[in-house]
């Protein structure tokens, strides 16, 4: 199964920006943990080991398996996420994890991959028209997403539910839609935006309201990005040095861990740090699109494409929120931020990625 | 890839749209940290400093303030403040119940407070609290004491325009406790800490060990009693002539200590919040006016010293009408013909125009400057007046005239006593000054105040000729008769000069600074007197108004100090003593030290047998370390002779 080609041709390139993003994750996880939640960073480091043999699983194992267990590995995600309102435990209101004993599951992050892969094989066996994708053609992949969005938008987790959208109309654009239906649904879904509003719940219109204008309550619902744009701009151009952040260690930022933790990135490592994650980030989406485009088959392009589509919506929607260009969405940022699920997940969908972009010239 | 599914162009078309997308959101990112980090970062570093710098103030026992003989004026007591934890606190309502009557804090206020969103607020600070009372607070949740040092003043507005006060969080603010600050507070230090988003103060300096060492303690050269006197006399005065204010000053002309220094309007430093600012100021430091007739005892001094009148020359004194260029001088009274004597006896304005006339300008100019007129004196007070003498090149036609009989220049009342103090103490100006010493903790003098001689103005034979004059003033005839004294010769001068009006030019008209200066016992001063009152209503005579108030402080405090008029053993003034060789002309001396009799000489080179004559010679001790010539000495050259104890002289 391993052939010596396999070796020749693996991109440790790729694999050194991953190793390099989650280095920096975790000295940042230390750095903003250590003082006040030393048990943080001790976990991570099994969440490191974890997602290091998954990690390297999903590179070994040929991509062909994926397309050929679809269906169990996409029923199981959804079987996953139902137990959730079962046997899930909830912390701050949300019921998102199931209890593993001395770890916790997140099922949405998998749904993630669970979706792709599906996608994938969907529109992979499809026979699609020149002219591209017709509003019938959307109806059956638009199922495959809608189900399990309801579900995690249920527990609720509004960010993995932006995702899993984002992951399915990128996926759905690049095959092919008609120029006429991306033009009716966008008109569509403007129309519906209002409606739309009325279905937030309260908190989450704040986060939109104060996006808008964070100075008009800076200690209420724009605190958080207000906060954020203070640790970032505070770390200057040279930042403030590793482990003498303040604005996460005293708490003034929240989340700074998990969602906000390229501010106290930032704010530690200054520009020069936050170029540098940019820097890795854009390495990851550019190899990404190139994995994806010289694929051998089909399928490895449609799920190159949907983990690049995944990454790199998780890093805009991420960055866009803690730069206080996007609103508050609790989307974590890849490889950096703390999340055991999480990591696990984005250090699979790297081994997928390796996976294709290896085995690109063995048929 | 399946092949001829679609046309491959618009495939690539659509890979190189979304790398563009995600290319241009790359971009915006690294827009941004360059707009946050580097555009912005220094208001946004700003900002992050504001929210979690916390500077917390550990204060020490700011040190005591003592009179000359150890007495309290100023202590530090140790008081309670209350502080609460809002967000610990469970019912605001029942806390502020209870806090309300034993703080004295309203039940709205000490609730809003305690509903603060606030980790920590103070309810209320320096408060005295009963034992019972401190039971009850420290066992409410979320509410405690903190031990603060409060300044007490316990003899209240006694001093206090000297001694000044102090802020809240221990800083002088004005007076001593201003300019001796850094020494009263010690080596106490301000830590820098962090707080988190709580309120929780996060000290990164351990306080225990960098416990900062208590303040020093200040011993001034004033007497309690002395000033007692002194504040209760001035204070009769502008009460009974209804005045704006005064000052009184007492000062050792020996030395140029300062023994009391009266002001009113005064305040109480407890309570300083009830008083107008301008009670805060030491009136008799920081404000001039112009001295009047006081002022023509420094003109006879340098036409003495110049050899060019005697007590016998007589003037013209014009019969109350003397014209120079435009202007018409009066006298009070008309006279004919007076002597020197009589001039400054019956304070007459135009003879004392015709000896400015005879001295001329340059050299009045150089004796006022001389005597520390238009020059800080160098008290240890804060915002000390400098006053003003105009240079003699810009006098026009007349100011030869005014400012002989004391218009024109503007003095401050510390500058004036010591000037007279020179002529009390046989030539010498001394530094004025109110600290005698500052002493550490364990009682170590850190540093000791001497006399030090500014410079000699006038020859002995000077001071001691114009002193008779002087005396005179307050005989029988004189306009200080009010301020003789039974027992004692009183040398003085009164002072009756209108006040500027700042308004339309020229002077006020009805509002006269009443003075009254001089130095008792006349031939052997002990004390050197300023009075001053600041329009007085009704009366307006310095010898009237202020004289009384000079004869009262002299009076008491020469009883007091028990100085009886058999008693000619005062110790202090030998100053007239054949030591002292004379220069010509009551020149300025370049070497004060080696020719004040009381001032330690310069042994620097001499051998040990030569150090020891001179020392037989003035009569104190040495102590000699080492042997060979000498290298060092303690109290250096120029210091007064300590009264106990030898002086320590290395030779080396």
């Amino acid at each position: 199964m391993i052939d010596r080609r396999l070796f020749t041709h693996f991109d440790w390139a790729i694999l050194s920006v991953i190793i390099g993003l989650i280095c920096i994750g975790f000295a940042s996880i230390y750095s903003a943990t250590h003082a006040q939640m030393p048990a943080v960073y001790m976990k991570d480091i099994y969440w490191i080991i974890i997602g290091s043999v998954m990690m390297l699983a999903a590179i070994v194992l040929s991509y062909s398996y994926l397309e050929r267990f679809a269906y169990v590995i996409y029923g199981s995600s959804l079987l996953l996420l139902i137990s959730v309102f079962f046997i899930g435990s909830s912390f701050s209101g949300a019921k998102r994890w199931i209890s593993l004993g001395f770890f916790t599951l997140q099922p949405s992050e998998f749904a993630k991959l669970a979706l792709i892969i599906m996608l994938a094989r969907f529109f992979n066996e499809k026979l699609i028209s020149d002219k591209g994708l017709g509003l019938k053609d959307l109806v059956v992949p638009a199922v495959i997403m809608i189900v399990p969005f309801l579900l995690i938008a249920k527990q609720p987790d509004l960010g993995t539910g932006i995702i899993l959208w984002m992951i399915f109309w990128s996926m759905a654009f690049i095959v092919k839609i008609r120029t006429k239906v991306i033009a009716g649904l966008m008109a569509f879904f403007a129309a519906l935006a209002p409606f739309g509003w009325m279905f937030l719940k309260d908190y989450q219109k704040a986060r939109i309201t104060s996006f808008m204008n964070p100075e008009s309550d800076p200690l209420g619902s724009g605190y958080h990005v207000m906060q954020s744009k203070i640790a970032i701009g505070s770390g200057g151009f040279l930042g403030k040095g590793f482990m003498e952040g303040t604005q996460g260690k005293l708490m003034f930022l929240p989340e700074h861990h998990t969602d906000f933790i390229f501010a106290s990135l930032a704010e530690e490592w200054g520009f020069i740090g936050a170029t540098v994650v940019l820097g890795l980030f854009l390495a990851l989406i550019i190899s990404g699109i190139n994995t994806a485009s010289s694929s051998k088959d089909r399928f490895g392009f449609l799920v190159a494409f949907g983990i690049t589509s995944m990454f790199f919506w998780q890093i805009f929607i991420n960055l866009g929120m803690v730069a206080g260009i996007l609103p508050v969405v609790g989307v974590p940022l890849p490889f950096i931020s703390y999340g055991g699920s999480f990591l696990i997940t984005s250090m699979i969908a790297a081994g997928i990625l390796l996976n294709i972009n290896m085995r690109r010239f063995i048929f | 890839m399946k092949p001829g599914k679609k046309p491959k162009s618009y495939f690539k078309l659509r890979i190189y749209l979304v790398t563009g997308f995600f290319l241009l959101f790359f971009l915006a990112i690294f827009g941004r940290a360059v707009h946050l980090q580097i555009i912005q970062g220094p208001s946004l570093k700003k900002m992050a400093a504001k929210q979690h710098r916390k500077t917390l103030n550990l204060q020490s026992k700011r040190g005591d303030i003592f009179d000359r003989n150890s007495k309290e004026l100023a202590v530090s007591v140790e008081v309670d403040s209350v502080f609460a934890q809002p967000n610990k606190i469970e019912s605001p309502r029942t806390v502020a119940k209870v806090l309300s009557p034993i703080l004295g804090v309203s039940f709205f206020e000490l609730e809003k407070k305690l509903r603060k969103d606030a980790g920590f607020v103070w309810l209320k600070r320096q408060v005295d609290l009963k034992d019972e009372q401190r039971q009850i607070v420290k066992e409410l949740d979320g509410i405690g004491i903190m031990k603060e040092s409060r300044r007490y003043y316990p003899n209240r507005q006694l001093a206090s325009n000297i001694i000044g006060f102090t802020g809240l969080d221990a800083n002088g603010l004005e007076g001593i406790e201003r300019y001796y600050d850094s020494m009263l507070k010690g080596t106490s230090a301000r830590f820098t800490g962090e707080k988190d988003a709580m309120g929780r103060t996060l000290v990164y300096q351990d306080p225990d060990k960098t416990v900062p060492l208590e303040g020093m303690e200040v011993e001034l050269t004033i007497d309690k009693t002395i000033q007692y006197v002194a504040e209760k006399a001035l204070k009769k005065a502008v009460d009974k002539y209804g005045a704006v204010g005064g000052t009184a000053i007492v000062m050792d002309p020996a030395t140029g200590e300062i023994l009391a220094m009266a002001n009113q309007p005064s305040f109480d430093p407890n309570d300083v919040g009830r008083f107008d600012i301008n009670h805060w100021k030491n009136r008799a430091v920081t404000d001039v006016y112009e001295p009047g007739s006081t002022f023509k005892m420094f003109l006879i001094a340098a036409a003495l010293d110049e050899g060019l009148i005697k007590p016998s020359n007589s003037f013209f004194c014009e019969n109350g009408n003397y014209r120079v260029a435009d202007r018409v001088f009066h006298d009070h009274e008309k006279y004919g013909w007076l002597d020197v004597s009589h001039i400054i006896k019956y304070s007459s304005n135009i003879c004392s125009a015709k000896i400015g006339e005879k001295l001329g300008k340059v050299q009045l100019y150089r004796y006022m400057k001389a005597f520390g007129f238009g020059s800080r004196t160098g008290i240890d007070l804060p915002g000390e007046a400098t006053g003003f003498v105009r240079h003699y090149n810009k006098w026009s036609g007349v100011t030869l005239h005014t400012v002989s009989f004391g218009q024109g220049v503007s003095v401050s009342g510390v500058q004036l006593l010591s000037a007279v103090s020179s002529i009390a103490n046989g030539g010498f100006l001394m530094k004025p000054y109110v600290v005698r010493s500052v002493k550490d903790q364990g009682g170590h003098v850190v540093s000791e105040s001497h006399p030090v001689v500014t410079r000699r103005v006038i020859s002995a034979e000077t001071a001691a000729t114009l002193t008779e004059m002087l005396v005179g003033v307050t005989e029988e005839g004189g306009t200080g008769v009010k301020a003789a004294i039974e027992d004692f010769e009183v040398a003085g001068k009164t002072g009756t000069a209108q006040k500027p009006d700042f308004k339309s030019g020229g002077y006020a008209r009805g509002a006269y600074v009443a003075s009254f200066v001089g130095f008792v016992p006349a031939k052997n001063p002990r004390l050197a007197i300023l009075v001053t009152v600041d329009e007085p209503k009704g009366e307006y005579y310095g010898g009237l108004v202020s004289g009384p108030v000079f004869k009262e402080i002299a009076e008491e405090s020469l009883a007091y100090l028990g100085v009886f008029k058999a008693n000619t053993s005062a110790p202090n003034m030998e100053v007239e003593g054949d030591a002292v060789p004379e220069t010509d002309g009551g020149e300025a001396l370049s070497d004060p030290a080696e020719l004040r009799p009381m001032a330690v000489p310069d042994f620097h080179g001499k051998s040990v047998r030569m150090v020891l004559r001179i020392a037989k010679d003035r009569a104190f001790d040495v102590e000699v370390k080492g042997s060979g010539r000498a290298v060092a000495q303690h109290p250096f050259p120029g210091a007064s002779i300590p009264s106990n104890g030898p002086v320590v002289v290395e030779f080396r």
